[in-house]
């Protein structure tokens, strides 16, 4: 629980219960824990990256500290919390993480913060970060019904030191126009995520199909992939295989031959003209606007939140859902031989909590209700993350909103990134390598190759095999 | 010869309260700049050479003293060698294409010109170099975005009827940043040697005017020996600044595609602050600073700087 400065960071205050506390004064208190005529006012900081496809994560922590302060009023307690937001304007997890390692580093860590679980090992590694594990446990009423395989995403060795705040699901969306305009019978386009949930269409089945419409129609790109370091290529790879962990000594596991295989299917791709050789270095808006205004892709490997947070609002694709999939789908990554299983992956956001907060047990009561199911629904239905909890599927909310309701299949061929502390890492030597590869500088045995080059020096636990 | 003696006896006192003055005031005058040399030269190597001699990484917690980073420098780094390759390929191409040629070029041309015009066009040539960096590299994205709404798309599309779109970032990244880096550095040179060639005495070009020479045997025979200096001096100088600048590389490309314009300087940042590994970027500047320092060196003896800066014999008024 941290002193802060309130012209340096953004604040939101928690509002509900705390009317009294303004009136007389006690919201201007920069004190952790300040008594005033009998109330002790606990103030926690949350770290929270400036995301538009998230705002609710943060916001959802300080409408649990008017929640938290509800039961505690209940309790006769006298003790009330408020949630102060720190408002990282990092532009990717991955930066935000780094930022906040720094500020951990020099002594200035938040009491709360929200991360990718990918990197909360290496919070983990430097003692940043609690271990929850005896929290979770005795706070059942709070986290008993969350899904038990995103657990697996907060674990560091086995332990939780993070509670799951949202999911989704990542995949390929099509244009359904197109794929009609270059020949292909509606019956195909219409099954096509079913015959890939049954192994039927392969990867190389999938650049095939975009070659058809870039050879057929007026549309330059087959497939296009994020322009940046990010989760959803690292699909691809591991149906290729490329588990990146070592169950063992969940050390990183680099297999070169699997890499090779996963960065030939990229290659390919460019090579027969599906995707473009400067992918990575196209503006993100340029991807968007080919692939949801003008026909111009017909695959674009993204996740589900793309469709509230740009596709919908942004880019005017309809919202119903029969007119959406009148002329657009999605599917999931096909694996890499006929009769192979297809997957998803996942890349939940966590909440986590400082080694250094005092009162574990108040900060974890706070976590909790943040992670109540109302609230959750709140932020799952409107930026189109999956949900956490199993009550969450039958609320009709969740129900009304297609695009989560629909996703929520893929949770059953999801996949994780691993939860170690160097993966970052290792996954911007992927990228680099995959640019490498798209652009012609490097085969793809040649990016095998740079990527364990690369992870040798530096990353300190890497098994090559 | 009373009064004389006195003013011999007070002359110890004089000399002793004028070398105190000469203190006083060399601490006012000189203080100020030496102070901040140690805190923004001095010091900056000093922390570097500590830290790179550490464990430093994304924390920037340092858990022991270590020569690894050093190991990794000279053995560990395969990618290394191919970088400070590149670095030289950028620093000779922006160098002799721009920053000395087409800087010479601009001040012979608008020296040759009426002086309003000349100074017209120094003042549009200089206008990169007084924009901030990130305008400057905007225009240039929004220039080469491989798109329809690119600038030289459209262009090339409306105009030259080209429909392929034309991706400079991937296609011809190299050039790309000699060009950006080359249309700011050339103005550096311009103005040194507009100075240069106006400080020419105005006889001699009369004088070889009278004596039949042509426009191109004048520049040769009489403006570039008068150059030497300037071009020597804007060699080395504008040597170094490339070897260390890479804010218009890190804006435009970000080093990519994959490492085709990381240059030693963008490499130490992409490792220092993208990966986190502080002290492996410390190792790494320390290296950039030593290169620099022979680089400067062999400029200075190959360049025979010290002859040039020798003071002239004969005053020329």
């Amino acid at each position: 629980m941290q002193r802060f400065t309130a012209t340096a960071k953004s604040a939101l205050i928690a509002a509900t219960g705390l009317a009294a506390l303004t009136s007389i004064g006690a919201l201007s208190a920069p004190a952790f824990a300040e008594v005033v005529e009998n109330v002790e006012l606990v103030t926690y900081t949350l770290w929270a990256r400036q995301d538009i496809s998230g705002p609710l994560r943060a916001g959802n922590v300080v409408k649990a500290a008017g929640l938290l302060n509800e039961a505690l009023a209940e309790e006769g307690s006298n003790r009330r919390v408020q949630v102060v937001v720190q408002e990282s304007p990092a532009a990717g997890f991955d930066d935000d993480a780094l930022q906040l390692l720094r500020v951990f580093g020099i002594g200035e860590g938040p009491d709360l913060f929200i991360q990718s679980h990918t990197w909360i090992c290496a919070f983990e590694k430097e003692g940043f970060v609690a271990n929850l594990e005896d929290l979770i446990q005795a706070n059942d009423w709070a986290f008993g019904t969350i899904f038990p395989t995103l657990w697996e995403s907060t674990k560091c060795g086995g332990d939780r030191y993070a509670i799951p705040q949202d999911a989704e699901a990542r995949m390929f969306f099509y244009n359904k126009k197109l794929m009609r305009e270059a020949g292909i019978s509606e019956e195909d386009i219409e099954s096509l995520p079913a015959r890939v949930l049954a192994g039927e269409v392969t990867l190389d089945g999938l650049s095939d199909i975009a070659k058809q419409v870039v050879d057929n129609t007026s549309a330059e790109y087959g497939i296009l992939h994020r322009p940046s370091v990010g989760p959803d290529y690292i699909m691809v790879f591991n149906s290729y295989g490329n588990s990146f962990s070592d169950p063992e000594t969940g050390s990183l596991l680099l297999e070169p031959e699997k890499l090779e295989a996963a960065f030939g299917w990229f290659e390919r791709n460019v090579q027969i003209g599906v995707t473009p050789a400067n992918n990575t270095a196209m503006e993100w808006g340029d991807i968007r606007e080919a692939f949801y205004t003008r026909d111009n892709a017909a695959f674009w490997m993204y996740g589900i939140w793309d469709l509230a947070s740009q596709a919908f609002p942004i880019y005017g694709l309809p919202k119903e859902e029969e007119a959406f999939f009148k002329d657009w789908g999605w599917t999931a990554v096909p694996p890499v031989v006929a009769g192979g299983t297809a997957s998803s992956l996942t890349h939940p956001i966590v909440y986590a909590m400082s080694s250094e907060v005092q009162d574990k047990d108040l900060a974890i009561r706070l976590l909790g209700f943040a992670s109540d199911a109302d609230l959750n629904t709140d932020h799952a239905v409107t930026t189109a993350h999956l949900a956490i909890r199993s009550e969450q599927l039958d609320d009709p909310r969740y129900q009304a909103a297609w695009p989560v309701a629909r996703a929520t299949e893929l949770l059953d061929i999801t996949q994780y990134l691993p939860n170690n502390a160097g993966f970052a890492d290792l996954n911007r030597v992927i990228y680099t390598a995959l640019q490498g590869v798209e652009t012609g500088s490097l085969s793809a045995a040649e990016a095998a190759q740079f990527v364990v080059d690369e992870a040798e020096v530096q990353l300190d636990d890497v098994i090559v095999r | 010869m009373g009064a004389i003696s006195e003013r011999f006896e007070a002359m110890p006192h004089r000399l002793a309260s004028s070398k105190a003055r000469q203190r006083v005031n060399m601490i006012v005058f000189l203080g100020p700049a030496i102070l901040l040399t140690l805190a923004f030269f001095v010091l900056p190597v000093i922390v570097d050479v500590v830290i790179s001699f550490t464990d430093m990484g994304r924390s920037l917690r340092i858990n022991e003293f270590t020569f690894k980073q050093y190991e990794k420098v000279f053995v560990g780094d395969r990618r290394l060698a191919s970088v400070i390759t590149l670095t030289f390929v950028y620093a000779f191409l922006t160098l002799a294409i721009f920053n000395v040629t087409f800087g010479l070029i601009l001040a012979l041309l608008t020296t040759a010109i009426p002086k309003v015009s000349g100074g017209f066009f120094r003042g549009v040539w200089l206008l990169p170099r007084m924009s901030p960096s990130v305008l400057y590299i905007l225009l240039w994205v929004w220039v080469i975005r491989p798109s329809d709404s690119g600038l030289l798309n459209q262009v090339l599309k409306q105009i030259f009827g080209v429909k392929e779109v034309v991706d400079l970032l991937t296609t011809a990244p190299l050039a790309l940043i000699v060009v950006s880096n080359g249309f700011i550095g050339a103005s550096m040179g311009m103005i040194i040697f507009t100075s240069a060639i106006r400080g020419i005495p105005e006889h001699l070009f009369h004088a070889a005017r009278v004596d039949g020479a042509g426009s191109l045997s004048i520049v040769r025979h009489i403006t570039l020996p008068a150059l030497r200096w300037p071009i020597s001096f804007i060699t080395i100088y504008q040597t170094l600044s490339l070897l260390v600048s890479f804010e218009y590389i890190l804006l435009l490309t970000k080093g990519g595609p994959f490492f085709d314009t990381t240059v030693l300087a963008l490499y130490i940042y992409r490792r220092a602050f993208q990966s986190g590994q502080y002290a492996y970027g410390a190792a790494l500047a320390l290296f950039l600073i030593i290169l620099g320092v022979v680089v400067a060196m062999l400029g200075w003896k190959f360049l025979d700087m010290k002859t040039l800066l020798q003071k002239p014999r004969i005053e020329v008024n």
